[in-house]
């Protein structure tokens, strides 16, 4: 569904230097910089595949999802997103897919949603009897009752999120690029935009490629996910490749059943912390099973736990190393 | 098609009446031709009742047709793309199976319906207030007039949205709007009628498009042109309308590749 072949992005970026100074230096002799915002990517995704695309502010995330739906041209390389060139704006392409860039809006500000759906029904040539029956599933989904015909400058912002997605996906795409689709929504709006995400894709077939900052969205939504660093790829993988490549460790956690201090627990492991009757090992992924054997038989332990670490620090830890290499 | 235009039409006209009072105040906002009008009759008549062969009620005639002509053809497309190509706001409307020219030009054309009665009603009044005052000798004159009003805001709307374009490669161009602005009112017949300028001016401005757009509608609804005439104003309409769709289509074309896509 998706092809990526030395995907490239390369931006001139104008520098100046802070001050009056640095003002009129630039004003005469103006300094630019490339910048390779995406710098040689390759990847391929499956129909119905849904695939977290991963990494810091900056990374070049965005910038490939912009190139994918037809927005930004490449530098070089090759793409291909259900059979069409992006770039080249074909009504079939742009009727396939979807972007939705957080909370950048499509819906008439002053206006019912109901108002932008019609014109996206017209403009997307909908049938009415298509445009119907989505409209029902939509509202029941995303509980989208009573919304609909409020102005949009009057929704929340949980409110108007959903009745973004709503437009952004009446078409019924087969390609969804969803950059930050839960930005600024409060858990609960984020577990229900996550739980209509997953829906979709299961009755659509639908592409889902995916950035978040929130890390419960990939976890809860992807099995593959591709981390991407200054503009590379560093890892593609399902979850348990990437903790296993990322990281060797896993977390051992003890709820005692009597205090005991620090140095009583050296020899367990790396103690991470002790909080009352909390202690955290940081453990060998090798060692996990012999250490926490040896737990158990010599510590008066109430509750023991052996976790991963959380995602976000495996992330971490990946762009570090991306970073040594370089 | 039609029933895209149909949908974007109804979806801006219940967004345009909801900014009826905002439209009259940029309405108000143009009055730059009805206070020359009264600049010009008071020179006429203290010269005796007539400058440059100009009556009262013939300027006035002029001034409200210009006027009328300037309000149909008013295009803010330039300043809308330039704040929507740096906040991101762009890339939604390049989302769309729809080429974002047509739902500006739409935009356009709603507002027009909005304005009008409100235009008409000022037009009205000052035919009135001015004794004499003849606007429409002959009704193939509107006929003739309405062909004339389309093709000047087309080619006012394609001049905005290629200045609009620009903002692919500087990012803002109100600026270059601003200059368009300042020219059109110096030379699209908005400060006096165009035999009032040097001839040497005159000569020049037939080979550019800003006397099309104002000056020259409005001689047509007064009556000054003949059918030979009017003909060869709406065919060098339709030859700026040609010139300046081929420049949206190459600066559409190459501008793309430069869109940065910012803001999102």
């Amino acid at each position: 569904m998706i092809e990526v072949q030395n995907l490239e992005k390369h931006y001139l970026v104008a520098e100046k230097e802070a001050g009056i100074k640095g003002s009129l230096q630039s004003f005469f002799k103006r300094q630019t910089k490339t910048v390779k915002a995406v710098d040689g990517v390759s990847f391929q995704i499956a129909s119905g595949e849904m695939v977290g695309f991963l990494g810091a502010n900056g990374a070049g995330k965005t910038t490939t999802l912009k190139m994918l739906s037809g927005l930004l041209h490449p530098s070089a390389g090759v793409a291909r997103v259900a059979g069409f060139v992006p770039f080249e704006r074909r009504s079939s392409f742009l009727k396939s897919i979807t972007l939705i860039m957080g909370q950048k809006q499509q819906l008439m500000w002053d206006l019912p949603a109901l108002d932008s759906f019609l014109v996206n029904q017209a403009i997307y040539e909908i049938s009415d009897s298509d445009y119907q029956a989505t409209m029902r599933e939509f509202t029941e989904l995303l509980e989208l009752e009573g919304v609909l015909k409020k102005q949009v400058r009057k929704l929340s912002l949980g409110e108007r999120m959903k009745c973004e997605l709503a437009a952004a996906l009446l078409h019924r795409p087969k390609v969804l690029f969803l950059d930050e689709p839960t930005i600024g929504l409060d858990v609960n709006m984020q577990v229900k935009i996550r739980e209509f995400i997953r829906e979709y894709n299961q009755r659509f077939n639908a592409t889902v490629i995916l950035t978040s900052h929130y890390m419960a969205d990939v976890t809860a939504l992807c099995k593959r996910i591709i981390v991407v660093d200054k503009g590379k790829i560093i890892f593609d993988g399902d979850f348990s490749g990437l903790l296993e490549t990322a990281s060797p460790i896993k977390i051992i956690g003890l709820q005692l059943e009597r205090q005991l201090s620090a140095t009583d627990l050296q020899s367990y492991g790396t103690l991470s912390s002790l909080e009352g009757l909390n202690a955290t090992f940081r453990v060998a992924r090798s060692e996990v099973s012999q250490r926490s054997a040896k737990m158990l038989s010599e510590l008066p332990i109430a509750d023991i736990t052996i976790e991963d670490p959380p995602i976000e620090e495996i992330i971490g830890q990946l762009f570090s190393r991306a970073e040594v290499r370089a | 098609m039609i029933r895209k235009a149909k949908a974007l039409f109804t979806a801006w006209l219940s967004h345009m009446t909801i900014y009826r009072a905002e439209i009259i105040i940029w309405m108000l906002a143009g009055m730059l031709p009805l206070i020359m009008m009264t600049v010009w009759i008071g020179k006429a008549q203290a010269e005796g009742g007539s400058t440059g062969g100009f009556s009262s009620s013939q300027f006035a005639a002029y001034f409200l047709a210009a006027w009328m002509s300037g309000q149909m053809t008013v295009a803010w497309v330039a300043w809308d793309m330039s704040f929507a190509v740096r906040q991101g706001t762009f890339s939604v409307k390049l989302l769309r199976p729809i080429n974002p020219f047509w739902e500006y030009f739409m935009q356009h054309v709603t507002e027009r319906f909005v304005r009008y009665p409100f235009v008409f009603l000022v037009v009205v009044v000052g035919v009135l207030l001015v004794p004499g005052t003849v606007l429409v000798k002959q009704l193939e004159h509107v006929v003739v007039y309405f062909f004339a009003i389309i093709l000047a805001f087309i080619i006012r709307f394609l001049i905005a949205y290629c200045i609009g374009l620009a903002c692919f490669w500087l990012e803002n161009a109100t600026a270059l709007d601003e200059l368009y602005f300042v020219l059109s009112i110096m030379l699209a017949g908005t400060f006096a009628p165009l035999e009032f300028y040097p001839a040497w001016l005159r000569g020049l401005l037939e080979y550019l498009p800003f006397p099309y757009i104002i000056y020259y509608p409005a001689q047509i609804l007064t009556g000054q042109l003949d059918w030979t005439q009017m003909a060869r104003v709406l065919a060098v309409q339709l030859l700026w309308v040609g010139v300046f769709f081929v420049v949206y289509q190459i600066m559409w074309r190459l501008g793309r590749k430069q869109y940065g896509a910012v803001g999102a």
